[in-house]
């Protein structure tokens, strides 16, 4: 009779204790892919929110007044161009700093009016980070308009607009956005330079932070320290409200999982494991018994280790369902905007096929053993 | 078939060494039917499962089908068990989750066609047919005890070691065992069985007596008989 027979049918036999233990493993896997695929949900919903939140940290030359910066909305202080490189190889800046964005801006007259003129540069991502359209990629010689200034100045997509005697295109009317960008004139960076006479320079560099940090944690503080290391030139404000906020959800979220995961393997672990040594202890006169019929200690080990891996190829393939089920479930609710990223994962079945029937066999090694290498004499004594 | 010199072994106890064999020496030949009767306590299981290779004696020599038992690795100790003895148990020790049939086949080291065509004879000599797809728990306890029989009798094993196998049963049933038992021995195997009752004197061909350890008489069957 085969082994895997044999498991079978003991397993059928011993329904309470093949069942609880199935349990076990199988609540085990369906919280291990639910916060796993709960956690990816939530990364992918602060990506997203802080992406549409837009920059939150400003890197100006440090000899710039920020009362004066903010109550002027600018300043005439400008860094090197290159600052930006210099940020972007630093060790350490991707952790710190994101999508740095290289920037230029001065007022100016437009028709009449006074406009303010936005030059971008292309933002440097952090590697393995992935380049999202954060911001806007204006090529040379092309122009986005804020809503307000085209209004004003009847201008239309497609048009040509004449800024210092430099021909630019308009190729996107902005949607009102009710901030001062309604009066900004948008254009490649190099295009500003041109227009304010300022080659080579930039105002300031947008960025984003980590968002890793909470108020508590003076996120600040830490921003400031590492620019002061890479870039002593340089200050740094930050735009903290909302990516407060968030940091703080993820950071509650992380510390659940951080916290529940372990637990739960630990609970699940040991819980396996007492049911197999009850399993083991029940099964003492069988065990007495093919020692006595010649089985070899393999084939006993077989016979509970393969027990151990058969339940728990079914709590992975069981778990697997719940876990994903439950994430499908809540997971839209608790994250709106990316509600349609949240799919199954069915990678992580791999995964759980693999690893669990390996933790189902460790936790249930030592009863285990303890049957291969038991004294058999004692069950089959029996008077 | 058997020779035990000597044979010591000690239990450590809570109160110091208790003796399950003292000192026990016996010759079995091929061919016999031995019957060991002693109390409860005198040694008869702990004299059983180191003939089985299962307890190593304390000290002594055991000798079983040629082979010096406990100078065997553990693996091979394995090999000889599964080839050349077959248990008889008073528990039946029976497989809760295997039916009859394969409780019966797991008696074989290897089930080949031979071996499952002997299985199936042994179903039908022992009257098992009607439950060879049963589970042990509801067979009665002949029923299980021709089971247990039947799984010793099936690899044909040149000696079959009973351990009060009719302990449990009624007087009808256990002159059933025995009798097959010495079927099995005309055929050309060796029997010894331990018990602590007269039951099994009739079927030997010796009756020794165990008491404390040691073989302490020795009667032939003829005396026995009278
Ligand atoms: N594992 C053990 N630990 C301690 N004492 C034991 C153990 N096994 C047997 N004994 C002792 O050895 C003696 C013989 O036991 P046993 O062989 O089971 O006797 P029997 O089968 O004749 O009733 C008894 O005194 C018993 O208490
Ligand atoms: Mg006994």
């Amino acid at each position: 009779m085969s082994l895997v027979h044999l498991i079978f049918r003991e397993l059928r036999h011993h329904r309470a204790n093949a069942l609880l233990s199935a349990l076990a493993l199988t609540i085990a896997v369906a919280l291990i892919v639910a916060v796993r695929l709960l956690t990816n949900a939530a990364e992918r919903e602060t990506r997203r929110v802080v992406r549409d939140l837009g920059f939150n940290l400003r890197i100006l030359p440090r000899d710039v007044d920020p009362g004066e910066f903010w109550i002027r909305g600018h300043s005439d202080k400008t860094l090197p161009a290159d600052a930006v490189q210099r940020l972007a190889t630093g060790a350490g800046t991707f952790v710190s700093f994101n999508h740095l964005t290289p920037t230029l801006e001065g007022r100016i007259p437009l028709g009449g009016l006074e406009a303010i003129l936005t030059g971008l540069g292309p933002s440097i991502t952090g590697p393995g980070e992935k380049k999202q359209p954060m911001g806007f990629n204006i090529a040379v010689g092309k122009a986005y308009l804020g809503q307000t200034l085209a209004n004003r100045l009847e201008a239309k997509t497609g048009k040509t607009l004449e800024v210092k005697g430099r021909p630019l295109t308009i190729e996107r009317v902005l949607v009102e956005s009710g901030s001062d960008d309604d009066m900004r004139l948008f254009t490649s960076l190099a295009d500003a330079q041109a227009i304010l006479g300022l080659p080579g320079r930039i105002s300031e560099i947008k960025a984003i932070d980590c968002l890793c940090l909470t108020s508590e944690q003076d996120p600040l503080g830490q921003l400031r320290k590492e620019l002061q290391r890479l870039l002593p030139e340089a200050q740094v404000l930050q735009m903290r409200t909302m990516a407060d906020a968030r940091a703080r959800q993820r950071q509650s979220a992380e510390k659940y999982a951080a916290f529940a995961v372990p637990l739960v393997l630990w609970v699940s672990a040991g819980w396996v494991g007492v049911l197999a040594a009850l399993n083991v202890r029940e099964r003492r006169p069988e065990l007495g018994l093919w020692r006595a019929l010649g089985t070899g200690s393999l084939r006993i080990a077989g016979l509970f280790l393969g027990r151990a891996m058969l339940l728990g190829l079914v709590g992975a393939g069981v778990g697997y369902m719940a876990g994903t089920t439950v994430a499908l479930h809540y997971g839209p609710e608790i994250f709106p905007v990316t509600a349609r990223g949240l799919v199954a994962e069915p990678a992580l079945l791999g995964w759980a096929l693999l690893l669990t029937p390996a933790f189902a066999a460790i936790a249930s090694f030592l009863p285990a053993m303890t049957a291969v290498v038991r004294d058999p004499a004692e069950t089959l004594r029996a008077d | 078939m058997i020779t035990c010199t000597d044979v010591v072994r000690n239990f450590a106890t809570r109160p110091g060494a208790v003796a399950g064999l003292a000192g026990l020496s016996l010759d079995v030949a091929p061919g016999e039917f031995v019957v060991i009767q002693g109390p409860s306590g005198s040694g008869k299981s702990t004299l059983l499962l180191t003939l089985g290779g299962m307890l190593r004696p304390t000290s002594g020599r055991v000798t079983v089908a040629g082979q010096d038992l406990h100078s065997l690795t553990t693996s091979a100790r394995t090999r000889f068990r599964a080839t050349t003895l077959g248990f008889v148990f008073q528990l039946f020790h029976l497989v809760p989750y295997l039916t009859v049939r394969q409780n019966i086949l797991a008696g074989l080291p290897r089930p080949d066609a031979s071996g499952r065509a002997r299985v199936a004879g042994l179903i039908n000599e022992l009257g098992l047919e009607e439950r060879a797809g049963s589970l042990p728990g509801t067979l009665s306890a002949g029923e299980r005890q021709r089971v247990a029989l039947a799984r010793a009798l099936a690899k044909q094993p040149p000696l079959i070691l009973a351990d009060e196998p009719t302990g449990n049963l009624d007087p009808a049933n256990a002159a059933g065992v025995f009798r097959r038992l010495d079927t099995y021995r005309r055929a050309g195997g060796t029997v010894l069985v331990v018990t602590h009752g007269p039951d099994a004197a009739p079927f030997a061909s010796r009756v020794l007596r165990l008491e404390a350890g040691r073989i302490t008489d020795v009667r032939s069957t003829a005396q026995v008989a009278l």
